[in-house]
């Protein structure tokens, strides 16, 4: 300690000294104690490429954030237990001027735009549309892409054929309380092939949603395959996913939308591809059938 | 012993008869004192306060165990729905309405409000506003628990007239923060003592003028939103109506607008009573007061500007979402530099442990990790995958457990004194202190795991096999043990309203001009109001008086000329004016 600093540099000094060594061996603790005790602090693990950019911008800001948490609260009880009342003790009055607020100002607003950068980085990166993959179904179209998805491919101008990698265009329909999804292609016997809360899709192959509502707002989230979504009456809004491996993933809507709201649950099943023309092809005899199971019983209920 | 003073003695207006005191209660409730209706506005809140921390209670009871089906759906939501409006509603911000309405022209040494009319009228509109609520109970109840947000809220998907009276009386009630608003603004501007130039205002005033300018702003968006609302639930309107060409999103926009600026209101009301009792419990002035008053007009501007990160998971342009990230994550500056000057300000300290500042901290603990929880879901992606599950949600409860809850006891506990003339129990002050911040860490804990695993907010149930059974459980009995606490608390404010050890004008030793007032104050507050040097005017006198003291030499005997009934007598025991 230089004798010739006044007390009050020197308070300061081991303020500062205190705060930035705790800020670093925190910093070091969450990092690596992150991994170690992932279990229940992760989110379910990502099952798409854009849920693990959302993995990233979480693992950052977790870090960033419990950090600073730490830091200022160890700050701060260490000043409890230090600074106890003694008596006859009369504290100086010290304050602190332009500088010292500048500087913390500064650090902490370098905090924020590092967290900027990061988010807008991970956005970017979740938003791009990743083509189906080898593995994936390929046979789909892409027809265009609005707000919330970007770099879907687009066919050749003039071209029937779909675009190398085109992603699965699928509806999900919300409505009090459950999901419709309408699924793609041409069909002479029944409009479309539909299913209910259940979505069938194949691996390794992008989908690209539809989330639309026909009455009030419902939101769409799968956590191993992606962010929520809005679904806005009016709007259709757009979110994709590809997933890489074979298996069933829950979901929920997670925006209020009436006392049944908490049975609007979703379940997503990755299947292989030959799967899941299987499923469909199985799906639209099944609803032929009930389709026409319903015409007879009209015609009996003419006569 | 006689006090020198340097007012000359007022004329006294003399009447033949003194007007006879009415009804107590009629008196209390037509008393146009900014301090009787400040008192009118704790009461209630603290009222609500105990309403929401027992319907929090019955909430998670129905959320103990999955599939439960203790309570009905219908039921559930009308109770989410009370919990919620009565928590930030009418107990939040009407909390520190009422400490700001009672505290704030003593801070500035005013002898009332500028607009004491309209000051009564807002507790009534805010009051009946409840009522109007609260009825809707006798036969239907909302059962939207935030808002009714458009469509839901249209009569097709709501068909009880629960949604009426909730619009009703958060019309009413937000009406009320308007007119309070506009008083505060108007005493701010007008009625500070000579002297009492901006820079020398207390921090708690500095809170003031920002909870009301961001009250002025907010609420009447909220009033056109609810207006717009009623016309389309009511009378074919379709403001909101997608299918006629309105927007169901814009609905949203004024509803967040609002509850962004009640969630700043909170966390400014709260920062602004703890940075005053920190440095009152220190013994050393505030670390930096320009920097912590700058900061709490910048969390006003930014907390309000940054409302759309509720709408991170809305269709609207990238390059609106990335202007909202950067706002949100601004956020950061100003609610660091105010912690920082905490820490500096206890820094070197003589640190009193009392019972306010024991409830200070336990705000300040809350309040940190709650903030950190929220500087994550400012980050877009994060929010996507956080936002509207229980571990965002969580931070919030944080925020307003530490702000609204554990900085509201703080405060009440700081100047229940000079309301009351007062002490309140210090250890059971500490025991609840204690058991809501145990109880409310394990809860974020618990919720913020659930909420990982994709538990939704707004639930009536979660289901068997879905991994959040142990989470709920354990944050349903951490969620009594919070509501314990309160109440607790609650009680023991209420107790020592009126039982507590009487102490004097100025038990803490602040620094303001509050403690230079009786306690509790007469009408007009101050015999005379004192000249404003510094920021510390309490200070000052109580250095002036110490100078005098020192100062004096035993008088020659003097033939006592004057007799002891002049008007500068009338305080008592009063403090001496230097």
């Amino acid at each position: 300690m230089a004798p010739a600093l006044s007390p009050s540099k020197t308070r300061t000094r081991v303020l500062r000294r205190a705060l930035s060594t705790g800020a670093l061996a925190l910093g070091i603790c969450a990092a690596l104690a992150a991994p170690a005790v992932a279990n229940p602090i992760a989110p379910d693990p990502a099952h798409s490429p854009n849920a693990e950019d959302i993995r990233v911008a979480y693992w950052v800001t977790l870090i960033v954030a419990a950090a600073l948490a730490v830091v200022f609260l160890g700050a701060l009880f260490v000043a409890l237990r230090r600074f106890r009342e003694r008596r006859g003790a009369s504290p100086r009055r010290v304050t602190g001027g332009t500088g010292i607020t500048l500087r913390v100002a500064g650090a902490l607003g370098l905090v924020a735009v590092a967290l900027f950068v990061v988010g807008v980085l991970t956005t970017e990166s979740a938003r791009k549309l990743e083509p189906s993959g080898p593995d994936g179904l390929t046979a789909a179209t892409a027809r265009h892409a609005q707000v919330g998805v970007k770099d879907v491919p687009q066919p050749e101008p003039g071209s029937d054929e779909p675009a190398e990698g085109a992603p699965l265009v699928i509806n999900a329909v919300g409505q009090q309380w459950m999901w419709r999804f309408e699924y793609p292609g041409e069909r002479e016997d029944i409009a479309e092939v539909f299913s209910y809360n259940e979505l069938v899709v194949p691996v390794d192959t992008a989908v690209l949603l539809n989330v639309r509502t026909v009455d009030v707002l419902h939101r769409w989230f799968v956590p191993a395959l992606g962010g929520q979504v809005d679904a806005v009456p009016g709007t259709t809004t757009q979110t994709w996913f590809k997933a890489d491996e074979v298996g069933r993933y829950p979901g929920a809507s997670t925006m209020y939308s009436g006392t049944g709201f908490p049975a609007m649950r979703i379940w997503v099943r990755v299947v292989e591809p030959e799967e899941y023309e299987q499923y469909i092809e199985q799906r639209a005899n099944d609803l032929t059938e009930a389709q026409g199971a319903v015409e007879e019983q009209n015609r009996e209920a003419e006569e | 012993m006689t006090t020198p003073t340097i007012t000359e003695p007022r004329p006294e207006l003399v009447t033949r008869e003194v007007p006879r005191k009415g009804i107590a209660w009629i008196e209390a409730a037509s008393n146009g004192d900014h301090k009787a209706v400040a008192k009118l506005y704790l009461g209630t809140a603290g009222t609500f306060l105990a309403v929401a921390a027992l319907l929090f209670g019955l909430t998670r009871l129905q959320l103990i165990v999955p599939d439960n089906t203790m309570i009905q759906p219908e039921i559930f939501y009308r109770l989410l729905s009370g919990m919620q409006a009565s928590a930030i509603l009418f107990f939040a911000v009407p909390l520190f309405c009422g400490l700001i309405s009672y505290i704030v022209p003593l801070q500035i040494g005013a002898r009332g409000v500028a607009l004491p009319r309209l000051h009564q009228v807002s507790y009534w509109l805010y009051a009946v506003g409840a009522l109007t609520f609260f009825a809707g109970y006798l036969y239907a109840a909302s059962e939207n628990p935030l808002a009714p947000f458009a469509p839901l809220a249209y009569e097709e998907y709501s068909v009880t007239n629960g949604v009426d009276a909730w619009m009703a009386g958060a019309g009413l009630t937000v009406l009320g923060f308007l007119c309070w608003a506009i008083n505060m603004i108007v005493t701010l501007h007008t009625r500070r003592a000579p002297g009492m130039a901006w820079r020398r205002a207390p921090i708690f005033t500095w809170a003031a003028a920002a909870i009301s300018y961001v009250l002025f702003v907010v609420s009447p968006v909220f009033l056109a939103g609810l207006t717009m609302l009623m016309v389309d639930r009511r009378f074919d309107g379709h403001f909101f109506d997608a299918l006629e060409g309105g927007s169901p999103l814009l609905f949203e926009h004024l509803a967040w607008f609002f509850f962004a600026g009640v969630h700043a209101v909170i966390l400014i009301g709260a920062m602004g009573a703890i940075s005053e009792i920190v440095p009152t419990f220190a013994r050393k002035p505030l670390f930096s007061r320009g920097a912590v008053a700058g900061s709490l007009v910048a969390i006003a501007v930014l907390g309000v500007l940054a409302y759309m990160q509720n709408l991170y998971t809305a269709p609207l342009a990238w390059g609106v979402q990335y202007a909202t990230m950067v706002v949100a994550l601004a956020l950061l500056v100003p609610v660091g530099l105010v912690l920082f000057n905490w820490v500096a300000t206890l820094w070197d300290g003589s640190i009193a442990a009392r019972a306010p500042l024991a409830l200070a901290v336990a705000g300040i603990v809350l309040l940190v990790i709650g903030l950190a929880g929220e500087l994550m879901t400012a980050v877009m992606p994060v929010a996507w995958q956080l936002e509207n599950t229980t571990a965002a949600q969580a931070d919030t409860i944080l925020v307003v457990l530490g702000g609204g809850v554990l900085g509201g006891f703080a405060a009440l506990h700081y100047w229940l004194p000079k309301i009351t003339g007062r002490a309140v129990g210090e250890g059971l002050a500490k025991a609840a202190a204690g058991l809501i911040v145990a109880g409310a860490l394990v809860f974020f804990v618990c919720m913020t795991f659930a909420g990982l695993e994709g538990q939704p907010v707004d639930v009536y149930r979660f289901y068997e096999g879905t991994g959040v059974s142990a989470y709920n459980l354990i944050a349903s009995i951490a969620a009594f043990v919070i509501a314990i606490g309160v109440l607790l608390e609650l009680g023991n404010l209420a107790y020592s309203y009126g039982n507590g050890r009487r102490v004097g004008h100025d038990p803490w030793g602040g620094s303001t001009l509050e403690w230079f007032a009786l306690s509790p104050p007469p009408p007009h507050n101050f015999d005379a109001v004192p000249d404003v040097r510094s920021a510390e005017p309490m200070r000052d006198i109580r250095e002036a008086v110490r100078a005098r003291e020192r100062a004096y030499a035993p008088p020659k005997p003097l033939p006592r000329s004057e007799p002891a009934a002049s008007g500068a007598d009338r305080a008592g025991d009063g403090p001496s004016v230097a």
